[in-house]
């Protein structure tokens, strides 16, 4: 079947099977590996896209149900060679352990402060219920949050 | 596997009378059961973005009344998020998954789901809920109390799929809420819930619908303990006192996430701390749909 949509700013089209998950046209049909899969099942957020402006678990989405949607990676957040305040936040406070959870905490916290640009701890915290960090880095990603949130308020 | 997208809820009754192909709506559950092998569907139907579908207000139903309308494909995270919808449905509802899960789950999926757990059941039950089921020769109407008849299973016909959700528009002046307990904040899953819906006159409880999930095969309703607390004021009764009504209505089982004895603790609890804030507020909360 034919998909058409927008990834990333820049418009694609390709022919892929019915059952091919969004998760899958991401990272092997468009070679954007940076988003991840984890549990396969929507439980720990690691595939986390944004698909028209909500975060949602791209596991759990057929790509043609994506047809003609706008869809952001975590490939799409840097500008050229600049990270995004989120990243360099992760980046600077540490927030990173393995970092194989980081590209799906990184689009909900996107999503978080696109919503909510001045989050209390108990929001981060409930914009963050969805995603597991298997080494258990909480604490250092709350403090990343804070520090992007601030920054990009500034920054406005 | 054959996927198609219906731009009509005709088009989609058509396709599936002709099909008997699969309903997917927001695909949370529906993927992880075809993941895990439980199901292979031939033939998936998207009905996700008919607009039709989406949206909550204002509509009179087939009985001359006005109710509260709720597209099947409303997302869980709209039903979360409406000031229109009393409190209890909003509160089951932002109970569901995670933020991920709630953009894409839809309440008709938590509804056809018929998961004992589902966070939006009780709720709905309690709000005497109706269900317009659409099929390609036309649709009908049922009650929420007889649309579930088994863990997973209700009264849905392969030919039929979930139109619409109605709540009475009165629902909106009463006072509700819902609590659930989990075992963890985010994607908990129910190990037990229950939804109140009240109306205080003269601060005595009165049309009151005590709900509960997870401690059954279907969400269910608690007639003894609605009657032993209609007419008293919420003084009068104490956590101990409607222990008895409870536990002769609930049937709840050792699984995966919980015990039986746990369960029956829990929801005494539960439907206590619910009626605590129901009494708490005086009258009903929502604005009211189509504002």
């Amino acid at each position: 079947m034919r998909i058409q949509c927008t990834v990333n700013g820049k418009s694609v089209e390709r022919d892929i099977s019915p059952d091919l998950r969004l998760l899958d046209f991401i990272r092997e049909t468009l070679q954007l590996t940076g988003t991840k899969e984890g549990c396969g099942e929507g439980e720990c957020g690691a595939c986390t896209v944004l698909l028209d402006g909500k975060a949602v678990n791209s596991c759990l989405v057929l790509a043609m149900q994506a047809d003609g949607s706008v869809i952001i990676t975590v490939e799409g957040l840097a500008d050229g060679q600049a990270l995004h305040p989120i990243q360099e936040a992760y980046v600077e406070v540490g927030a990173v352990q393995c970092g194989f959870c980081t590209p799906g905490f990184i689009m909900a916290t996107y999503a978080l402060l696109q919503d909510t640009p001045d989050p209390s701890e108990e929001e981060i915290l409930a914009g963050l219920e969805g995603n597991l960090c298997r080494c258990t880095g909480y604490s250092k990603i709350l403090d990343a949050v804070k520090l992007a949130a601030r920054r990009m308020r500034e920054s406005r | 596997m054959r996927y198609l997208k219906p731009s009509s809820v005709s088009e989609a009754a058509d396709v599936l009378e002709s099909s008997r192909g699969m309903i997917l709506a927001g695909g949370t559950d529906a993927y992880v059961y075809m993941a895990e092998g439980f199901c292979h569907p031939e033939t998936l139907i998207d009905i996700s973005s008919i607009d039709t579908l989406r949206g909550i207000y204002v509509a009179t139903d087939d009985r001359e009344e006005e109710v509260i309308r709720i597209g099947a494909c409303t997302t869980i995270a709209e039903i979360a998020a409406s000031q229109d919808l009393p409190t209890c449905l909003r509160q089951g509802a932002r109970a569901v998954g995670s933020p991920q899960i709630r953009n894409l789950g839809t309440i008709g999926g938590n509804v056809c789901n018929a998961s004992p757990c589902g966070d939006t059941l009780a709720p709905l039950l309690c709000l005497d809920a109706r269900f317009v089921l659409r099929a390609s020769g036309g649709t009908r109407v049922i009650a929420c109390e007889d649309f579930f008849t088994g863990p997973k299973k209700t009264v849905l016909k392969p030919n039929e799929f979930l139109e619409f959700i109605e709540l009475p528009a009165s629902s909106c002046g009463k006072a509700s809420a819902f609590r659930m307990i989990g075992n963890r904040k985010g994607q908990a899953i129910s190990q037990a819930n229950a939804s109140v819906s009240l109306v205080m006159v003269d601060g005595r409880m009165s049309d009151l619908r005590v709900a509960v999930g997870s401690v059954a095969p279907v969400p269910l309703r608690l007639g003894k303990l609605e009657e032993f607390l209609t007419g008293k004021r919420v003084k009068e009764v104490s956590l101990a006192m409607f222990k008895e009504p409870i536990l002769e209505g609930i049937r709840p089982i050792d699984d995966v996430r919980s015990s039986a004895s746990y369960r029956q603790e829990v929801t005494v609890a539960l439907v206590f701390d619910a009626l605590a804030e129901c009494a708490s507020k005086d009258s009903g909360e929502c604005e009211g749909a189509g504002a």
